[in-house]
Formats: structure tokens, sequence, C-alpha cells
């Protein structure tokens, strides 16, 4: 028996529930699976990267911001509908994923990481200096505008994308190609994989749906500034979902990032003050029991497909 | 027709330790040739300079009379030049099946039939889905070497093949050298076990401080006095 009509079964139940949500649901609730998708968007684009290829980028949250300002500036200053403006948001951290991927791919490992995390660290700072264009540390206002029920939509659709496009992949002799750059970098090269090309490729990929998230965050949130959209914290957050749920898997991403959203709203809402204690517990405890992730676990111990 | 591999005057020096000190040598196309030494003379390194893993510093490789020095590694392998390396680079968490798969463009259903073709010839069709890095150390190597044959390349640069593998194994694996050779493939392997290297190559390179100090007949090289002295000392 193939579980394939099952799972499809499953996931039409789920898209269609989540679809006709925002007739039933709460204010709360409609802004919180907005959060939970755009948290699949970021952790499922990271996984694309760094999930298949091995090269951790620790500045992910770069693209996210490049998108958000991106869209914010078309929207305030050029008056750009958001669903263009979104698009362009993605679009244009692609590009800044080109110049930037053509350069710190040829890193390897810790290098790599930390390129990134300087890039982030570059771009708010540039962000913040250019004050004409973004408003610098004063932030930019975007017109009043109560759309997050269409961006809800959107960003939900995006999620969907997102694993969709990983799942394709994964699938794909392109994805077994991206694995065998983290499995063996020089091995790969040296059975005629242009690893070079295959790296930019995943990288243009991981990109875009966190530019186009950015973009819609700023249009549902009204106002962004360099620290709200370029935090650390965001890419660290991508990271442990993904490692959570299971790297290099399709839907460990996206369990990770269910999982840990609604555990932090949880433990938020009831112990304030000693929640970032307990997420950092979680991190240790992942990365000590379970260095696979739930899914990965699950796949290497019962021999499962990756699609898992 | 142009030597299937030519090597002029290669150097290649890591800090101040010259690992392979102007070394020439040419292959003919349809022949299996053997590259011996003691440890650390440069064998493996010359293998990596012919296959881009390392930059040369200085002299020049000719591929079937085209100058390959200086590309990538993947535009050698793309070229046809095909190696396995001597400590095992499987990639360890594909199958045995995907191990093979990966390296191939085009159909996937052609580069399946041949994967699985592969995997039968050296009788781990049954262990195709299983993860490479759980297979046991010689199963790893034959992955290795058949992985190397899914190209379809004309130059085949092995690496250790007899390390580590069962007598019947080795005893199949030289077989299918030789049959490489037969259909007109040219192969240079690395190989510390003499009887190996004895009984299958034509012609014996041997390296010593990063230089080549004999080439010649099996036979012939066996009595060199520079390659004796080379091995035991004076």
């Amino acid at each position: 028996m193939s579980p394939r009509p099952a799972a499809l079964a499953a996931l039409a139940a789920v898209t269609l529930a989540l679809a006709v949500y925002p007739e039933f649901g709460s204010g709360y609730g409609v802004r919180s699976t907005l959060q939970v998708f755009m948290w699949i968007v970021l952790a499922s684009s990271w996984n694309l990267i760094s999930g298949l290829t091995g090269y951790v980028s620790f500045g992910h949250v770069a693209f996210f911001g490049a998108g958000a300002y991106t869209g914010a500036i078309l929207i305030a200053k050029a008056g750009w509908p958001w669903g263009l403006a979104a698009l362009a948001g993605g679009l244009g951290a692609c590009v800044l994923a080109l110049a930037i991927g053509y350069p710190c791919l040829r890193l390897k490992g810790p290098y790599f990481a930390i390129a990134m995390l300087g890039l982030n660290e570059v771009l708010r700072a540039l962000v913040s200096y250019f004050e004409d264009l973004t408003g610098g540390g004063n932030g930019l206002s975007l017109p009043t505008l109560d759309a997050t029920v269409p961006i809800y939509y959107v960003m939900g659709a995006s999620a969907l994308l997102v694993t969709l496009v990983t799942y394709v992949i994964i699938t794909s002799r392109f994805g077994l190609r991206l694995m065998t750059i983290r499995e063996d970098e020089v091995a790969a090269e040296a059975m005629g994989i242009d690893t070079a090309r295959h790296k930019l490729y995943a990288f243009l990929l991981s990109a875009a749906g966190p530019g186009v998230a950015g973009a819609l965050t700023a249009r549902d949130q009204g106002y962004i500034e360099p620290i709200s959209v370029f935090p650390l914290a965001t890419t660290i957050t991508m990271i442990v979902m993904v490692l959570f749920g299971g790297k290099g898997t399709v839907w460990g991403p996206v369990l990770g990032a269910v999982v840990l959203f609604v555990a932090q709203e949880i433990v938020w809402a009831r112990y304030p003050y000693v929640h970032p204690l307990l997420f950092g517990v979680i991190i240790i405890a992942v990365v000590l029991l379970m260095p696979r992730g739930v899914l990965g676990l699950l796949q290497i111990r019962y021999r499962l497909p990756r699609t898992i | 027709m142009p030597p299937a591999l030519e090597i002029e005057n290669l150097r290649k020096h890591f800090g101040g330790v010259s690992a392979v000190d102007g070394v020439s040598l040419a292959l003919e196309t349809g022949r299996i040739y053997g590259l011996i030494g003691p440890n650390g003379s440069g064998k493996t390194t010359l293998f990596n300079c012919i296959t881009g893993v390392e930059r040369r510093d200085a002299g020049r490789v000719a591929f079937n009379g085209e100058r390959i020095d200086g590309l990538k590694p993947w535009v050698i392998a793309q070229k046809g030049i095909g190696r396995t390396f001597q400590v095992i680079r499987v990639f360890p968490e594909l199958s045995a099946l995907e191990n093979l798969m990966v390296v191939t463009r085009g159909s996937g259903a052609a580069a399946r039939e041949r994967a699985l073709e592969l995997l039968t010839f050296v009788r781990l069709e049954g262990l195709r889905d299983e993860y490479a890095g759980n297979l046991s150390y010689g199963q790893q190597k034959l992955v290795e070497f058949v992985r190397v044959l899914m190209r379809d390349p004309s130059l085949i640069l092995l690496d250790e093949p007899a390390a580590g593998v069962n007598r019947t194994l080795l005893n199949d694996l030289l077989d299918a050298v030789r049959r490489l050779r037969d259909r007109g493939k040219t192969i240079l392997l690395v190989e510390h076990d003499m009887k190996v290297v004895m009984g299958l190559c034509e012609t014996v390179f041997v390296l010593d401080h990063g230089e080549k100090i004999a080439e010649g007949p099996p036979g012939v090289i066996q009595t060199d006095e520079r390659v004796i002295e080379a091995y035991f000392g004076r």
C-alpha cells in the first residue's frame, strides 16, 4: 500500500482548513497562523541551502531584511501595490544572493557562516546610513492598510510553494547533487559535478522565500526599522526549527516551525521571564539527544525517504 | 595520436616540501600503468594535480593532446578522467544507487539502468537502497570504483584499489580493470601491493621524494637499483 494518497489527502485537508480559517478564527489566531506561515517559509528556505548543501548560512535573515526594505520602499515611496512589492522583495533578495553568493560560496565551513553573519551586519549598517531612502534608525512607516487576511493567504501560499519546491528538489537528481556537496564536496567535483553552479542555484532559491516573507511582513506590520528586520535571533530561530524538525527532509522544517512557534507562544504567555531560558534548554536538548531532528531520526532509523 | 595523458615537468610544493618535483610521464591509450613509490613520494599529489583537486605550481598536463592543467576538477572529470581516492570518499548518506545516479546528467531512467547494471557487476544490487555509509569498507570501495565508471571515462586513475579488499573480490576487480583496458580505456593505478602491480601493469613509474626515478616493465623495475634503494635504503 502506498502512503502517498493518504498523505496527499491529509495535505489537502489541512490546506482547506487553513484556507477557511480566517472566516472563523479570532484576530489573534489568524495573526499567529500568519506567523507560522512566515516561519515555514524561512525555515524551509534555510533548509534548501544549509540542510541540503551543508553550507550553514548564519545570516539568512539578511534576505528577509532586504526583502522587507525593498518592499517597504516600493510601497511607501513609489506607491506600489503590496502584492507586486512582495514579488520585488523576493527578486531583490535573489539579486543580493547572486552578488554575495558568487564570492562567498567559495568559502568553506565556518568561514561561509561568518561571511553571511557579516553580510547581515553590513546590510543593517547600510540601511541605517542611507536615511533619505530608508528612514535610517528612525525606521520607515507604510501607509495605513489593514490587509492581514489577504497577506495571510499570500504568506500561506508562499509556505506551500516553498515546501513544494523543496519536495521537487529533494526527489530530483539536482537535489541529490546538492547533497553530494554536503557529503563530500571534493568527491562531488571529482565526479564531474559543477559544485559552484549548484551551490549558487540553491542559494538563489533559498533567498527568494525570505525576500517575499520580509516584504509581506513589512506590509502587515506597517513599520520597519533596521533592528526589527535584521535580527540575528531570527536566523538562529530558523536554524533551530530546521535542526529540530530534521534538516535535509521536506517536512522537517515545517514541523520545526509549527512546534517551536507554538511552544514559544505558550511558554512566552505563561512564563514571560524564563522564556529565553526554556528556549535555550530546547536547543541544547535537541542538539544532544536528537542531532538529526525528529524526522531525521525517524528517516535514518526506519530508512524512510527524505520526502517525510 | 597524442598520448592519453602527457605530463611535463609537473611541480607542486606544500610550504617547504616538494611533493612533486618536476615529473614528466606519458600514458599511451589502452594500457595499464602502475605508479609506485614509498610513502610521501608524491603519488597521490600527482593524482590530485592531474584531476585538478590541487593546483599545480608549474608544468603542463595534457589529456588526449588538450591542456587540462588549471581547469576546475569537474571540467576535467567531464572531459573523461575518472578517479577513486586513497581514503574512501563515497557519499555516506546517499544510497549505493544514488551514489552512482548523481554522477550523470540527462535521462534519469537511463542513469538508473546503468547504475543498477554496475551495482550488479560488483554484486551489490541487493544493497542498492542501503546508505553507502552503512556498507563495509570493501563494499564502499566497490561503490567508489563503479561510481567512476558511470561517466564512462577514457582515463581512469585508481588510488590503491586493492587495499582492504578481500582476495575473491580483488580478483573480480582486477578482471574488471583488464576488461576496461581491453575496451580501450587507459588506467593508471597507485598500489602498494606489489603482486597486484606486477600482475596487472604493463609499465610502472616509480616516484621517490617527488621525482620519477624509474620507468619500465615491472620485471625490470623490480631489479632496478635506485628503486631498491628508495624502498629499502642503501
